[in-house]
C-alpha cells in the first residue's frame, strides 16, 4: 500500500514536472513568435527604408516615405517625462500612507489608490479628452504661455491635447502604480530596526530617510520600471489626449503642441493602412518592444548590480 | 542616593489591557538596577515607559509621571529629547544593516547634524573601545552593521547608545539572545557603565540581577511588589512572591 502510494505520487510529481516545463515552453514560443511575426511582417519596410526609418521626420503614405523619429521620440519623452514626475509624488504619498495617515482612514486610502491602478485606459482618456483637457488649457495653458511664452519650450497656441496633457495623465496613471508597491515596502521596514532608530532620538522622517528607503530602494526601483513599462506601452489613453500630429518636438519645442507616439501612432493608422506603411508600423511596433525589452534588461541588471552589496 | 527617576503613578495599557497598575519608584543616579518578572508581568512595558516608545504601539496608553531629574517626560519635554537622554538595548541586537560598524556607533549623533565627519570618526572609534570592540572589528569598521557576530553586535548596539551620552540607559534583556562569553563580556561592561550614567537592566536571570544590579525590582502582574537594594531583596525579600520567583518556585 504504502509503496504504490508512494509510485502513485511520483508519477504525479513528473507529470507536474513536465506541465511546468510544458508551461514555460509555451511562454518562450509565444514570445519568439510574435517577435518573428513582427520582424518578418517588418521586413519590407525594413528593406525599403532602412536607417532612415530611426532618423526620419516624414510619415507621407502617398509617397511612401516612412520616418519613424518623430513617434520615438514622443514615446520616450512622455513616458520619460512622466515616470520622473510620479517618482517623487508617489513616494511622497507612500510616505504620507505608512507614518502620517491615520490609521482608519488607511483601508478607503489603500482602496483607492488599487482602483485607480484598475481604471480601464480607455476611461483615463475620456477624462483627460473632456475634463482636463479644456480645463488644463485655459487654466495651465494659457496662464504659463501668457507669462513666459516666449520661451520655445512653452510658446503658444494653447491646443488642450498636446504632449503635456498626454504626460500628465501618463503621470495620473503610472502614481499609483509606483504608490501602491512603494507603500507594501515601507510597511515591510524591519520593526527592530525602526525601534532602535526612533530609539536614538530620530523623528519619523528621518526614520523613513535613514533606514524605511533604503530598505525600499531595490523594490522601488522595481516599481519605477513597472510604471515606466506602463507609460511606454500605454495606448488608449494617450491616443485621446495627445493631440496625434505628427512632428513634434521637431515642429517646435513647445510642450503645449499636440505631438504623437509609437502606440497612437500604429492605433491610428494601422487600420487603413497597407503594403508599405502596414510594414512600417509593424517596425515601429517592434522598435517599441526593443525599447520595452532594453528598459526591462536595464532595470534587472540595476537590480542585481545593487543587491550584491548584500542589501537594497 | 540621588533619585534619577521618578516614577509616579504609572499605568500603561494596551487597548483595553492594562500592562501596567500604578508603579511608583525612585530609581537612583549612577547606580544599576535590575528589573525582574515572570514573562508577561510589564517589564518592557516599564521601561519603554520611560523612554516613550511604549506609545509607538498601537492601542498604547500611558498614565501617570516619570520625572526625569525632576523634569515629567509626559510633560512639555519633546519625546525625541527624552530619548536622546535615555538611551535604549534592545532583547535582540538590531544594528542598521544598511550603514557601516562605524555609521552605526554615530547613527543618532549624525541626526544630531552638528558634528563634523573628523569628530564622528573619533566619538565612533572612543565609542567602541568603551565597549571593547575596537580590537575586534578595527579592520572592519567599513563593513556592515549586520556583518558581526551576535554578541559584537550587541556591543555595537550598546556603543551605539552610549554615543549619545545618555543620563539613563535602559536594557531589555541585552544579553538573552547570547553565549555565555559574550554574555559575560555585557555583564562587565554593565558594572562599568554606572560610572558614567544611571542603568536599568531587564534580565530573566536571577543569578545576572545578583551579579550585576545594586537595586532590584520586582514585578508581578504589572505590579511592582518590590523595590529594593538587590542584597536585600536576594536575602531577605519582604514579600512572599519575591522569595517565590528568587528561589524558582515559579516562572
Ligand atoms: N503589542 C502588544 N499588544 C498587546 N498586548 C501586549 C503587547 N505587548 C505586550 N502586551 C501585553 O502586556 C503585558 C506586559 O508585557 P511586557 O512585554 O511588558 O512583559 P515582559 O515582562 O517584558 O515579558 P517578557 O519577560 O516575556 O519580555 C503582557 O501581558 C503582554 O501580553
Ligand atoms: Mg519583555
Amino acid at each position: 500500500m504504502k509503496a504504490r502510494k508512494s509510485h502513485f505520487f511520483k508519477l504525479q510529481d513528473s507529470l507536474f514536472k513536465y506541465f511546468l516545463i510544458a508551461c514555460s515552453l509555451i511562454v518562450v514560443g509565444l514570445f519568439v513568435a510574435i517577435f518573428l511575426m513582427l520582424f518578418e511582417t517588418s521586413l519590407p519596410s525594413i528593406y525599403q527604408n532602412g536607417w532612415s526609418f530611426l532618423t526620419g521626420l516624414v510619415w507621407d503614405p502617398n509617397n511612401n516615405i516612412f520616418g519613424a523619429l518623430p513617434a520615438i521620440a514622443g514615446t520616450l519623452i512622455s513616458a520619460a517625462v512622466a515616470t520622473l514626475v510620479a517618482i517623487p509624488l508617489s513616494i511622497g504619498i507612500a510616505i504620507f500612507f505608512t507614518e502620517y495617515a491615520p490609521a482608519r482612514s488607511k483601508l478607503v486610502l489603500s482602496l483607492f489608490i488599487d482602483l485607480l491602478a484598475a481604471i480601464p485606459s480607455v476611461i483615463y482618456g475620456i477624462w483627460g479628452l473632456w475634463i482636463i483637457a479644456p480645463l488644463i488649457k485655459t487654466n495651465v495653458e494659457q496662464p504659463i504661455i501668457g507669462a513666459i511664452g516666449f520661451i520655445p519650450l512653452f510658446s503658444g497656441p494653447a491646443y488642450g491635447l498636446s504632449i503635456f496633457l498626454a504626460i500628465v495623465i501618463l503621470t495620473i496613471m503610472v502614481i499609483p502604480i509606483i504608490t501602491a508597491i512603494t507603500i507594501e515596502l515601507l510597511s515591510k521596514t524591519p520593526v527592530p530596526l525602526k525601534e532602535g532608530m526612533i530609539s536614538l532620538g530620530a523623528t519619523k522622517s528621518e526614520t523613513i530617510r535613514h533606514l524605511g528607503l533604503p530598505f525600499a530602494r531595490l523594490g522601488i526601483v522595481a516599481a519605477v520600471i513597472l510604471g515606466l513599462g506602463r507609460a511606454l506601452g500605454e495606448t488608449m489613453a494617450v491616443t485621446m489626449v495627445i493631440g496625434n500630429s505628427y512632428y513634434w518636438p521637431f515642429s517646435g519645442y513647445s510642450i503645449f503642441a499636440p505631438a504623437t507616439t509609437i502606440t497612437s501612432k500604429i492605433a491610428g493608422a494601422v487600420g487603413e493602412a497597407g503594403g508599405l506603411e502596414f510594414s512600417a508600423l509593424l517596425e515601429m511596433a517592434l522598435i517599441l518592444m526593443v525599447i520595452s525589452l532594453a528598459v526591462n534588461f536595464i532595470s534587472r541588471s540595476l537590480i542585481k548590480r545593487t543587491s550584491k552589496r548584500g542589501f537594497g | 542616593m540621588q533619585t534619577k527617576l521618578d516614577v509616579q503613578d504609572l499605568n500603561a495599557w494596551f487597548y483595553q489591557k492594562q500592562a501596567l497598575k500604578n508603579v511608583n519608584v525612585k530609581i537612583p543616579e549612577k547606580m544599576v538596577t535590575a528589573v525582574i518578572g515572570p514573562s508577561g508581568c510589564g517589564k518592557s512595558t516599564f521601561i519603554r515607559c520611560i523612554n516613550r516608545m511604549h506609545e509607538l504601539v498601537p492601542g498604547a496608553k500611558v498614565s501617570g509621571k516619570v520625572l526625569l531629574d525632576g523634569a515629567d517626560i509626559y510633560g512639555t519635554m519633546d519625546p525625541m529629547d527624552v530619548r536622546r537622554k535615555v538611551g535604549m538595548v534592545f532583547q535582540k541586537p538590531n544594528p542598521f544593516p544598511n550603514m557601516s560598524v562605524a555609521d552605526n556607533v554615530v547613527a543618532g549623533l549624525k541626526l544630531l547634524g552638528t558634528y563634523k565627519k573628523q569628530e564622528l570618526s573619533e566619538l565612533s572609534d572612543a565609542n567602541l573601545k568603551s565597549v571593547g570592540l575596537w580590537e575586534e572589528v578595527k579592520d572592519d569598521l567599513k563593513k556592515s552593521g549586520a556583518s558581526l557576530s551576535g554578541g559584537q553586535q550587541q556591543r555595537l548596539c550598546i556603543a551605539r547608545a552610549l554615543a549619545m551620552n545618555p543620563e539613563v540607559i535602559l536594557m531589555d534583556e541585552p544579553s538573552s539572545a547570547l553565549d555565555p562569553a559574550s554574555t559575560a563580556k555585557i555583564e562587565e561592561l554593565v558594572k562599568k557603565l554606572k560610572n558614567e550614567t544611571t542603568v536599568i537592566i531587564i534580565t530573566h536571570n536571577v543569578q545576572q540581577a545578583a551579579r550585576i544590579s545594586d537595586m532590584t525590582a520586582f514585578f508581578y502582574l504589572g505590579e511592582l511588589i518590590e523595590f529594593d537594594q538587590t542584597a536585600n531583596i536576594f536575602e531577605s525579600p519582604k514579600n512572599q512572591l519575591t522569595e517565590r520567583y528568587i528561589t524558582g518556585r515559579f516562572g
